[in-house]
């Protein structure tokens, strides 16, 4: 008896094995040496596959048709779009990219971080791209490395600012404030007719230093002061940043409750179920609000300043590189040119719903249009992607984590100011005497 | 005659030689697939990376400044310090508690099946499914455990508790041991059946009560199962990962509040989360090198001295 | 019994209290997946008033479940016998015969038990693909084998060693080779140790996520634990869907359990503690 269920378990073990070089890929062919990571040498007719990667799992209905567009054009190319988790997408991309593999074409994170890449020598030069040229030079700074050479077609431009809900508003006779005291004034108002003035969180350390990149701009004045950090003419310890931390902190009573514990999602709840009549987010929260509440009476205003204007944050999102290392550059190269076409700009814009890098892209959304608007007539940069996203940790983690620090009351705004300075510091030139 | 000796004793010395094969397979998985890219990981802390591109070789600067370079040291004390109230409080509540169940259905209970089989259903859940699921329960707003607490009235007490450093931390412990108690009481179960019946009657007959019965005969005889759990224990506690992950983010989040040395360690590798963050590879593996240190060293020490002792017994 | 019948009450009362705590988040989780979001959110302590099943229509238009099953199926079973063929003979190597290295390779093998085997991720993705095993299941199976190895050689070489040696005697007196011991009389005499091998290993790589996200980007060979990863990003406001995603991921593990849960327990403790 005990013999046979030994032979059993055996022949079991055979089994499963053959039946697991059956199904594991199709034995020798998948096994073949350059054909990892789902790269397909093409089949009979020729057609090449190209395997593109990016964290946006949101998406994969919209860049469905931008890959079609691109597919249509150019028979024999087929792309495989494959999105990973938004926290992963590094560690997967990063693991592969250090043995060599990895996808064809690549969602690269904008400036430093995504240069990093670059830097080590596993992206392809695409400066000889044909249409590149009409992109700025402050879009393509985002793709641009230490060398001078381009590595990335930009994407699409991104902004931040305060969304809020009209009827709430108009219900309470609240109009869009010109200076930081009517924001005030108004989150007061809401908050008395029991309202959340703000769905804000700060359990995920991103959406702060997010924040702060819409509320810092009002209280710096936007890019004057930015020039001068730049050239180190002044820095995080001037009066003029640590008001926009002190600021932050001024939000704290309009904020829900409990909202040291609350993630995006809960945000996003909170702010289309009507019970929050703010919401500082991206432009690529648009779709996402518009999709969870049909009816919600949705609008944004940019940033009033001290000075009497008003900004828009605005950087570029990600870009889209080729892996240097590809079997398939030219095809992959093809895909990069096609980025950089009106055709390309106007279905991302139009099924994406976002700002396309592609200059003169309409949209049939007022209030995408509203965005590119602005960013045209009063831009200011995302100080802390742009060009405080090195260091390591960050200056920007350093920033997220010490505002989670003050918002939990271990420290205070000029310390906060302090721990931005000191990790600035370690790196970036300017401040170093 | 002669010819059928020499040919058994061919046989014989073949067969000897060939049982040198049987650790074969087992060494040559385990050496390939854990030891080899572990120590090759290992070499990687002597070198200097530029981001995920490897440089230059130098030494042991990347174990100088995790532990003097700021912030590097304090993130290091201040995970390494979670680390031990990780291992304290799952000794306490997971340990402790399980050891109190494996007690009581040790003196016969009814439904002692049922009871075994409840605690140890949570094992059965992947990490991941565990985080994602105590995370929906202890959200602030929406949450199971807040309203529950509504309920009964105890409103002052809800609080986003993965969102309050005083919280957090002793949260993650909570549902580790949610998690794990099923599998100690188990092992603290077999340890106390192992006791031979003869050592607690004469106790008895001698006139010991419950808890002198308790803490004079049956612990010191389950020190075996006692040691093993509190080892296990240890190297889970100090290689904590997945959960705190799942729950917390690779930034330990809320402000470093769950930072663990294995999540320290994958954020210097991978990056932190939310993307384009920079990564630096020599001083991840300066800290896989030191982690690995902590836990070999103590766990081999227990162990040692626990055979010690058996052979004692 | 001497206990006072009050304090026996008390800690029946605190076992059974603990069973409750130990299941109601697991009932909650299976509560909630037949319940709209609606519903989860204005009561979610509830039970279903009402059992709609159309969270798992739509979870199964969503994601591939039969394919993440029928791999992590595969996955565990492989690794599973593969490290109890492996570790068994290992253990008889080191239990049963007394060459000089015999002490250290049984702490060469402990080793093991110490390390955490992500730490090594970089150079295993580097050997995977050098090996062109990227994208297969076969990856998985290799590293779940090597990281079982170290904790199955222990048990059965600590099982091994309270056994009785004169059956092994009796039969090489039969003229028995080291094989045939090993195979006709080792192998039956510790299958209580095997269960527990096979228990705690299965569980582990039923569970594991870490290596099937490096290691597996097809759609169609991931495991469930890392298929469900990515639905609970996409899907990250919808509880109520998400709450059907933890209930399918949890589900295939719980029946078995329910099944032969007295061998399960059992089985994980009977070669572990002689």
């Amino acid at each position: 008896m005990k013999k046979r269920s030994l032979t059993f378990f055996l022949t079991l073990a055979l089994g499963s094995s053959l039946l697991l070089s059956a199904c594991g890929g199709n034995g020798s062919d998948t096994a073949a040496p350059g054909t990892d990571q789902g790269k397909q040498a093409g089949d009979s007719k020729g057609e090449v596959v190209l395997q593109m990667h990016s964290w946006r799992v949101e998406d994969v209905a919209g860049y469905e048709k931008v890959i079609k567009a691109f597919e249509e054009e150019n028979p024999g190319i087929k792309i495989e779009f494959k999105p990973f988790k938004a926290t992963e997408y590094n560690t997967i991309l990063n693991t592969a990219l250090q043995s060599d593999s990895g996808p064809d074409i690549m969602q690269l994170r904008p400036y430093g971080a995504g240069m990093a890449l670059a830097e080590a020598g596993y992206l392809e030069p695409l400066d000889s791209v044909k249409g590149l040229d009409v992109f700025s030079k402050e879009s393509l700074a985002a793709a641009t490395g230490k060398d001078g050479k381009v590595y990335g077609v930009p994407l699409s431009l991104n902004t931040t600012q305060i969304y809020y809900n009209k009827k709430i508003f108009d219900q309470y006779g609240l109009k869009e404030p010109k200076s930081w005291d009517e924001l005030i004034a108004i989150a007061k108002t809401l908050k008395e007719k029991g309202i959340t003035p703000f769905a804000f969180g700060s359990k995920e350390g991103w959406l702060l230093s997010l924040s702060h990149g819409v509320i810092g701009p009002g209280a710096y004045n936007g890019s004057a002061f930015v020039d001068k950090v730049l050239k180190g003419e002044t820095n995080f310890l001037s009066p003029e940043f640590q008001k926009s931390i002190e600021r932050m902190k001024e939000l704290t009573p309009y904020f829900p409750d409990n909202f040291t514990g609350l993630e995006l999602t809960d945000l996003r709840t909170l702010f289309t179920a009507e019970k929050a009549a703010m919401f500082i987010n991206g432009s690529f929260e648009l779709e996402g609000l518009r999709k969870a509440n049909p009816d919600l009476q949705l609008d944004f205003f940019p940033m009033p300043t001290d000075d009497g204007k008003f900004v828009i944050t605005t950087w570029v999102d990600g870009s889209y590189g080729v892996n240097a290392k590809s079997k398939h550059k030219a095809e992959a190269l093809k895909f990069m040119e096609f980025m950089t076409t009106k055709k390309f700009g106007e279905t991302f814009a139009n099924s994406l719903m976002r700002i396309s890098a592609v200059p003169d892209v309409k949209t049939e959304d007022p209030l995408i249009n509203k965005m590119a608007d602005l960013i045209s007539t009063s831009p200011t940069p995302y100080l802390m992607v742009v060009n405080f996203n090195e260091g390591n940790p960050t200056t920007k983690q350093t920033l997220e984590t010490a505002l989670q620090g003050m918002y939990l009351g271990q420290l205070t705004p000029e310390q906060v100011a302090q721990e931005v300075q000191k990790s600035a510091e370690t790196w970036f030139a300017p401040f170093k005497k | 005659m002669d010819k059928t000796r020499t040919r058994t004793l061919q046989q014989k010395s073949s067969a000897k030689w060939l049982i040198h094969l049987f650790p074969l397979p087992a060494l040559l998985v385990y050496v390939i697939f854990v030891l080899y890219p572990l120590f090759s990981a290992f070499t990687y802390s002597l070198y200097d990376w530029k981001g995920i591109a490897k440089g230059s070789f130098v030494g042991l600067q990347n174990f100088i400044m995790l532990f003097q370079q700021e912030p590097y040291n304090e993130m290091f004390a201040r995970a390494f310090g979670h680390n031990v109230i990780y291992f304290v409080g799952e000794m306490i509540v997971q340990n402790g508690i399980a050891f109190a169940l494996a007690y009581i259905i040790y003196r016969k209970i009814r439904g002692a099946e049922f009871l075994k089989a409840a605690y140890f259903l949570p094992r059965l859940l992947s990490v991941i499914i565990v985080g994602f699921l105590w995370k929906l329960i202890l959200n602030p707003n929406f949450g199971a455990l807040n309203t529950l607490l509504a309920k009964v009235g105890l409103q002052e007490w809800a609080r986003p508790w993965l969102g309050d450093p005083d919280t957090a931390l002793y949260a993650i412990i909570l549902v580790n041991s949610w998690f794990g108690i099923g599998f100690a009481v188990l092992i603290f179960l077999a340890g106390l059946q192992a006791i031979p019946e003869e050592l607690i009657e004469a106790a008895r007959l001698e006139g010991a009560g419950g808890l002198r019965l308790l803490t004079r005969i049956i612990l010191p005889l389950c020190m075996p199962s006692l040691t093993i759990m509190s080892v296990l224990t240890f190297i889970q506690a100090f290689e904590a990962f997945e959960l705190v992950y799942a729950m917390q983010g690779s930034m330990g989040e809320p402000y470093y509040s769950t930072d663990t040395l294995a999540v320290f360690f994958y954020r210097l590798t991978f990056g932190g989360a939310g993307g384009g963050d920079t990564v630096a590879i020599g001083l991840g593996s300066a800290l896989a090198v030191v982690l690995f240190a902590i836990v070999a060293s103590v766990s081999a020490l227990s162990l040692y001295v626990m055979r010690k002792r058996e052979v004692q017994h | 019994m001497k206990t006072s019948i009050a304090a026996r009450s008390l800690q029946v009362l605190f076992a059974y209290l603990f069973a409750l705590i130990a299941l109601y988040p697991i009932l909650l989780m299976i509560g909630s997946s037949f319940k709209t979001n609606q519903q989860i959110f204005a009561n979610p302590l509830s039970l279903p008033t009402s059992f709609s099943f159309k969270n798992y229509a739509e979870l199964w238009e969503a994601v591939p479940f039969a394919d993440f099953l029928w791999n992590s199926v595969i996955v565990s079973v492989a690794s599973v016998l593969l490290i109890l063929l492996f570790s068994a003979m290992a253990a008889f190597y080191i239990a049963r015969f007394s060459f000089k290295w015999n002490g250290y390779l049984y702490f060469f093998f402990l080793l093991g038990l110490m390390i955490p085997v992500k730490l090594g991720i970089v150079p295993l993705f580097l050997l995977m693909k050098k090996l062109g095993l990227l994208n297969s299941l076969w990856s998985l199976i290799l590293i779940y084998t090597g990281s079982g190895i170290p904790i199955s050689v222990f048990i059965l070489t600590g099982f091994l060693r309270t056994l009785p040696v004169q059956l092994e005697e009796a039969a090489r007196m039969d003229g028995c080779n080291n094989f045939q011991v090993f195979w006709k009389i080792l192998l039956p005499l510790v299958r209580p140790a095997l269960g527990t091998v096979m228990i705690i290993n299965f569980i582990q790589a039923w569970n594991d996520f870490f290596f099937p996200l490096i290691f597996i980007q097809k759609e169609e060979l991931k495991t469930i634990p890392v298929g469900m990863l990515s639905l609970f990003g996409e899907y990250e406001a919808n509880w109520s869907l998400l709450f059907a995603g933890l209930t399918l991921s949890a589900l295939p593990m719980i029946v078995v359990f329910l099944l032969a849960s007295k061998q399960f327990m059992e089985g994980l403790t009977a070669g572990a503690v002689k």
